[in-house]
Parts: C-alpha cells; structure tokens; sequence
C-alpha cells in the first residue's frame, strides 16, 4: 500500500532571529514613558499600562489582585456595569493582570474606537471607587473559585512549592486562606491603590497598527496627571524557602498526583541565565525534552511533564512540574533525579545540543512574529531594566555555548540537595 | 481582507495558500476530514490516540520532532468530533522541512506495539488528568449522551470510556490510517511568507505522488429531534453545584447557526451578558456563567454552564436561567445591546487574522465546510443578524422540550 518514495532530505537553514528592533520610546507631558512597536496589518492596537503594583508590595494577602480586578468596578464618572457594557460595546478585550512584580490592564481595540477607549481606561486606572457591594460579591466568586481551585491536585503542589522555596512570611511564597477572602475592605483597596497606581511607577507599551494621534492623545488623557516625587516602596525583604524540602499532601480520591521539584535560582540580570535557559529546554522544556521522552514517551507515567525556569525582580525559580499516575508517583520522581544527574554527569550529545539550539533560536523568532508578541517579550526584558538586545545577546549565547559549560551549570544550579520536592495526590 | 487562492492536485489534496509578507514564518496547516464520529461506538477515543500516533515516526524518519526542531519549527495538533488537524510554524526559509515531515507521515505511518502501547497509556494519563481527576472534568461525559441518543456526537473525542483506549489493537489502528488518512480526505492551508505559485510548487513536490486511497463512506444516522425535555442529576465530590444545559442548534456556519452563536453573546457575553449581570450581580445565585455553540459540522449544541454560589438552590437557579431565556421570546433586544454583540464579532474576527496560524486553521476548516471566503464574509454575516431574527431563533431554539440539563449536585458539606 504504501511505497519508499525516496524523496530527499531538504537542506536546513540556520535559523536566524536577525536584528532585533527596539520600540520606540517617547515621554507623555507628566514623564510617563511610551514604548511604540508600530507594525501589524490589521486595524487593531493593544496597549499595556504596567505598574509596579504586584503582589510584592501587599501587606494583606490578596490585596494587589483583589485591588486589579476591583478596578472595572466602578469608577467616579461610570458605575461597575457601564464600565463593562461601554469595554464590551466598543468591542475592546482587556485583560487586567497581577504578576508577582507588577500588575495592570491589557486592552485590545479595534482604532477607531480609541478615544471612547482611553476615556474609559483613564477612569477605570486612575479613578475607581471600589464600591462595598462589588467588593463583596468579587470576593464571593473568588472564593467559590478557590475553593474549586484546591481541588485540583496540581495548584496544592504549587502553592506549597513557593511557600517551601520563598517562606510563608513573604509575598512571592504565601499561600491563600480561605479567611484571606473576609479581611479586605475598602480603605485597604484604596490605600494600595492610591500608593502604587501612580503616574510615576507606570509604564504604557502600544503596539500593532498605530493609531495617527496616538500621543496626542495618550497626553489628553494620560499626560495631564500630576507627579509626585518617587517614593521608594518599603522593601518586603528577600525571600528564604523553608527548612523541609520533601512534602507530601495528601488528597484523598485522587487518580493522579502531582509532582514539583526545583529550588530558587537567578534570573534575567545573572550572567548564567542564557545558560541555563539552555540547560533547562534540555531536561524538561519542549517536546523532545529528557523528561518528556522518558516519563511520557518511553513509561508512559504521564500526558505531560515540563520544566521552567522564571525570572522575579526579588529571586527566581526553576521547576518541574507533572500529573502522574498514582502507581508511579515515586518512579517519576526517581525518573527526574536520574535526568538531572545525567546532565550533571555526562556531556550533552552534540546532535541533541543542536536540536535544542535550532529550537530556541526559532522560539524567538516567534517571539517576535507580529507586534503584540513583540510588545510582550520587550516588557518583560524591559522590567528587568533591560532592552532588546537581551534577546540579541540570547540567540549568540544560544548559538555559542558548549556541553562542558551546560553540564557545569547543571551542577551549579540543580544540586539535588537543595532541591525541594512537593507531591499531592 | 484574508486573500487567499486554492488548487487541487491530481490525487486529491486541497490545497489553500494566504500570503503574508508582514511575518518571517509560515503556518502549516493539515487538516484530515476525520473525528471522533467516524468511530465504531465500541472502539470510541481512537480517532484522537491516532493523533498521538501519528507523532510515532515512519520508517523513513524515525523521528517525527528531531527534524522539525533543527528548523525551528514548532508543532501540535487536536482532534474534535469531525476533525484531526495538525500544524506547524516554522521560519519561512526551512518550509521544505516541515512539507517532508506531513507528507511522509500520509505517506506512510510505522506502526509498532511499542508506540502503540506507550500513546495508550499517555491517552489514558490524559483521560485521568484532565477528565476524570479535574472537579467537573467528566461534566460533558454526561451532558452528551444525555443530549444525543443516535448521532455518534453523543461521546466525547477522548471516548467514552477509558477501556475503550486501553483495547485498541495494532490491527485497529492501521485500518483506521489507511481508511481515514489519504491525501484526497485532507487539506493543506499555508499561511505566511509563501507565495501562491511557490506554494504549488511545493505542495505538488512534496504531496504529489503520495497516491490516492479509498476512504470508508461515512454514514452517520441523524440525530432524532428531540421533543420531551430531559433532566440527569449526578452527585459529585466537588466544592460547588453546577447546572449545565444543552440544546440543540444549527450545524457550523448553517442556517441560524449565526444568530445562535450570538445569542450565548447576549446570555453570557463578556461581564455585561444577561445572565452575568442578572444572575451573578444582582440575584448572586452563580459565581459563574458561560455559553457556547459547539459549532459542529453535524447539527450541534448551545451549551449553558453556571456554577452555583453556596447559598443558591438548585431549582431557583435553573429557573432564574430559563426566565432570562424566556425573556428574549417577548422583547426584542435593544439596538445597543445589537450593537455590542455584534461590534464584539466583528473585533474578533480582525483579532483573529492576526496571527497566521489561525488564518491557516480557519482556511482549511472553513474549506471542508465548503467556502474559505467566509474567512471574509463572516463578520457581515453576524452584522446581518437583527433583533427578529434573534427572537425567532430562540422561539425555535431555546425550548425546553429542546433542552438537556446535567444537574451536577456537590454532595460536599465543608462548602
């Protein structure tokens, strides 16, 4: 039925991610900087307000999301459901985020709309009201969602993972109490909001097809806020993990468990990082990786097993994270420690080193394909108080470093004993 | 404007090219006209651990990945009801690479025990993991069987049960590719920096002389109207009720299928949808709700989720659902509510061509369903849906003797 059909082998090319642009940068009357990626071919614009206003700086648990999310709720010229009938009206996507380090509002538009939409933007950021019954019902559905949440037996590994790394005392390992959601209040919202949702701990990223005025009216809206001095935010302390490295939570009916192992590490400033983003696409970070063709592709343990490693302002973490079956929950640890000591212990092969080479080079390719990836990779160079050419000195890294130097990072930073593990199930 | 052209070669394959130049990279998408409805109700997942399979390597490229990889492509696929699509993104220069990797795979699949053994037990892991261990994993495992009685729809792609998958043969599984996966049963859609006349080209090249094979005719019995409403209650250890809803609508991109698709926008669009507003917000019975069409190629579903807030009662809050609906039978929507809806679509749709994959998926699905052009004209198609037509599809729709609900109880006492 089917036939050899000696077709050749067509020639790679190396894949070359080339110049990288830089946005461009412009300042809005008040200071406030504006980083322009104006490409795309649709007649549509995504903008980003970014603020220093994640979790780091909450004294109360919950207290950054639960502000972010609080913002479309009500602002002094608009009431909570106008807001979200004017957002759906003008037919806008948003997206408000709260990562460790920052949070803000992500908003896609189609240009025509764009004054109706920083109109509303500028209330939602700069004016909301946080009214008591929105908050109550916010923290109702919260809950509801945390408690399915805690169900799953992947988030109860997680979040007793970053308690174990970064200690329970501080933001980047606390984990969520159910009473966390009965202990905010208005004032508290309102406080956190007036401190950290300011002109001058703001950033505002547009990209796509660029609207003509876009300055002039960024400024109309934007610009015109007052500054005040830059008040240097209380500093919540480096975060230390805790003493017990191996846990274990039980849950009872469950068919899988789920596994996390990893440790805190450096991030995007460290010399060592390039390296051991390499080090880590190899062990657990693409279809091919070690892991995957080990506990997923030859046991048959798992439908997916993966690694990371993810840069905060404060630390930084790697990890490995997958749901296996129950029988084999201590076989897939097993498994993970012998992948790590493998790459500790032997060189990478060079065919295998040049896949994941080729791999990560087309990665950032599509990193930047299109002007909103483009915008989104900038940013999170740019929180760091880097710029493109991280990327740039990324792909020559990529292409340069040796199996010796990757098995020497594998013994800097995944030294099994400082490893922490947490399993649920 | 999505501008695209198509031809087919000699042994059947459709093929569909879009040319960007705005981007390094082309989208390669292959789309075989098999689903989870193709499969014997006894062997029910094949269709879907085929899939996996089909990443198993031939004899001519032992490994289907280690390719693609060195020419920083990137790959992943999904199987429904009525397809099995693959797709690709790789850096425009190193196209060739990922054309010989698809067409070997038509061409010819190595099947072995190993792998066949190996992608069992990961489909089952999948099954475990994301429909049996998650809290209501299993919820559409019982809303479809309750809402199809005959059609082959009534189990979902990752089968029924996960016996079914631990039982399938070698033998079964060969049969399957050379009835099912054939040149003259695909379509190939390429998006990106490609040119027509390139794209020909190639395609020929690489997919020409991989012949044609005979496909199993595909007799799906009809799906019965549904005339009596139907109910299910299951008891579950999860943290909060649920009420899922399903009723019967128009086939993907038929007849009334626009208006349907608008009408969930309405219902539960966003945070100023009716039942996010009246339901959520004002009677706080739900901490959540949402709805969709399953825009299948047979007729498919409307389907209504809402997750109950601890106080809420089950009836009050299934009744509060069907009052909203009953709502949309008197009064017309208002204009502005029109509006949004349908300025929503329109956003969507351009949100959409911006990326060159989801010009490439939708090139090639909307190819099988028999026009690529409504990559174009679906926006107008949604613009031209008016509050009468909304009112009459939900009065021949939104019935309760169309109507399944899965009443999914949380036995739980700690709430």
């Amino acid at each position: 039925m089917s036939e050899i059909r000696q077709m050749k082998k067509p020639l790679i090319k190396q894949v070359d991610p080339g110049k990288l642009p830089e946005p461009l940068l412009v300042f809005l009357k008040n200071g406030i900087p504006v980083y322009i990626t104006d490409s795309g071919t649709e007649d549509i614009e995504r903008i980003e307000f970014s603020f220093d206003a994640g979790s780091i700086h909450e004294n109360s648990p919950l207290l950054a999301s639960t502000t972010n999310l609080m913002l479309i709720e009500g602002s002094e010229k608009y009431k909570s459901t106008l807001i979200n009938r004017l957002l759906d009206t003008w037919s806008a996507f948003f997206h408000p985020y709260v990562e460790r380090d920052r949070a803000g509002f992500v908003i896609y538009f189609l240009n025509r709309h764009i004054e109706k939409i920083l109109d509303i933007a500028g209330e939602i950021l700069f004016h909301p009201v946080f009214p008591d019954s929105e908050l109550k019902l916010l923290m109702k559905k919260r809950y509801r969602k945390f408690l399915i949440e805690k169900d799953k037996v992947y988030r109860l590994a997680a979040e007793q993972f970053f308690e174990s790394i970064f200690g329970n005392q501080h933001p980047y390992g606390r984990q969520t109490l159910p009473a966390d959601f009965s202990n905010l209040d208005r004032e508290l919202l309102s406080d956190f909001h007036g401190l950290y949702y300011r002109p001058e701990k703001m950033a505002i990223f547009v990209s796509g097809k660029i609207h003509k005025d876009i300055l002039l009216l960024l400024n109309k809206y934007f610009g015109e806020i007052p500054i005040q001095p830059v008040i240097a935010n209380e500093f919540s302390g480096f975060p230390s993990g805790q003493k017990k490295r191996v846990i274990h939570i039980e849950k009872k009916g469950a068919l899988q468990s789920a596994i996390r192992i990893g440790a805190p590490t450096i991030n995007k400033r460290h010399e060592d990082y390039f390296g051991l983003k390499v080090l880590n696409v190899i062990l657990g970070g693409y279809f091919g990786s070690r892991l995957m063709k080990n506990i997923r592709e030859e046991k048959g343990y798992t439908y997916g097993v993966s690694s990371s490693v993810v840069s905060l302002n404060l630390s930084g973490f790697l990890s490995i994270s997958s749901e296996v079956s129950n029988k084999f929950t201590r076989n897939a640890v097993d498994e993970i420690y012998k992948e790590i000591r493998r790459l500790q212990t032997e060189p990478v092969p060079v065919e295998e080193l040049s896949v994941v080479r080729n791999y990560m080079l087309g990665e950032l390719v599509r990193m930047f394909d299109g002007p909103f990836a483009a915008a989104e990779s900038f940013r999170s160079a740019w929180e760091f108080g880097l710029d493109n050419s991280y990327y740039t000195r990324f792909a020559a890294r990529i292409r340069s470093i040796e199996p010796d130097e990757i098995k020497a990072l594998a013994k800097k930073y995944y030294k099994i004993d400082d490893l922490y593990e947490v399993t649920a199930g | 404007m999505v501008s695209f052209s198509k031809f087919t070669l000699d042994n059947g394959l459709r093929v569909i090219v879009h040319e960007d130049s705005s981007t390094p990279l082309v989208a390669i998408n292959l789309l075989y006209d098999v689903g989870s409805k193709d499969e014997d109700p006894s062997v029910t997942g094949l269709a879907h651990l085929f899939e996996h399979l089909m990443f198993g390597g031939t004899s001519e490229i032992p490994e289907f990945d280690t390719p693609l990889l060195l020419a920083g492509g990137e790959n992943n696929a999904f199987t429904n009801s009525d397809i099995t699509n693959f797709y690709i993104t790789v850096p425009a220069e190193n196209i060739e690479t990922a054309l010989w990797l698809e067409s070997d795979r038509m061409n010819c699949l190595d099947f072995n025990n190993k792998s066949l053994d190996v992608q069992k037990k990961v489909v089952v892991e999948e099954f475990n993991q994301r429909y049996l261990n998650y809290p209501y994993g299993d919820s559409l495992l019982c809303l479809k069987p309750l809402a199809y009685k005959v059609h082959p729809y009534r189990w979902p792609t990752i089968g029924i049960d996960p016996s079914h998958i631990r039982n399938v043969t070698l033998s079964q599984a060969g049969d399957f590719f050379y009835s099912h996966y054939a040149p003259n049963n695909a379509i190939l859609a390429l998006a990106g920096k490609i040119t027509p006349s390139q794209a020909m080209k190639l395609a020929e090249k690489w997919f020409g002389n991989i012949e044609r094979r005979k496909i199993t005719t595909r007799e799906l019995t009809a799906e019965p109207e549904q005339t009596e409403e139907r109910t299910q209650v299951v008891e579950r250890d999860v943290p909060a009720s649920s009420i899922f809803k399903a009723w019967h609508v128009p086939a993907s991109r038929k007849e009334g299928f626009y208006a349907c698709d608008m009408i969930t926008d309405i219902l539960a669009g966003g945070e100023s949808g009716r039942l996010s507003v009246r339901l959520i917000k004002r009677k706080k019975l739900f901490s959540e709700i949402d709805a969709f069409i399953t825009a299948d190629i047979d007729p498919g579903l409307l389907i209504l989720h809402g997750k109950l807030m601890k106080e809420a009662k089950m009836e009050e809050a299934n009744d509060s659902i069907n009052e909203t609906i009953e709502d949309l039978k008197t009064k017309y929507v208002s204009a502005a509510e029109m509006e949004k809806v349908k300025n929503k679509y329109e956003s969507s749709v351009i949100y959409g061509n911006t990326s060159i994959l989801n010009k490439a998926m939708n090139l090639a699905y909307l190819e099988l369903l028999g026009n690529p052009n409504l990559i174009n004209e679906e926006a107008d198609l949604y613009r031209g849906v008016d509050k009468t037509i909304v009112m009459d599809t939900v009065h021949k729709y939104l019935n309760r003797s169309n109507c399944s609900t899965l009443f999914y109880k949380s036995t739980r006492k700690e709430r």
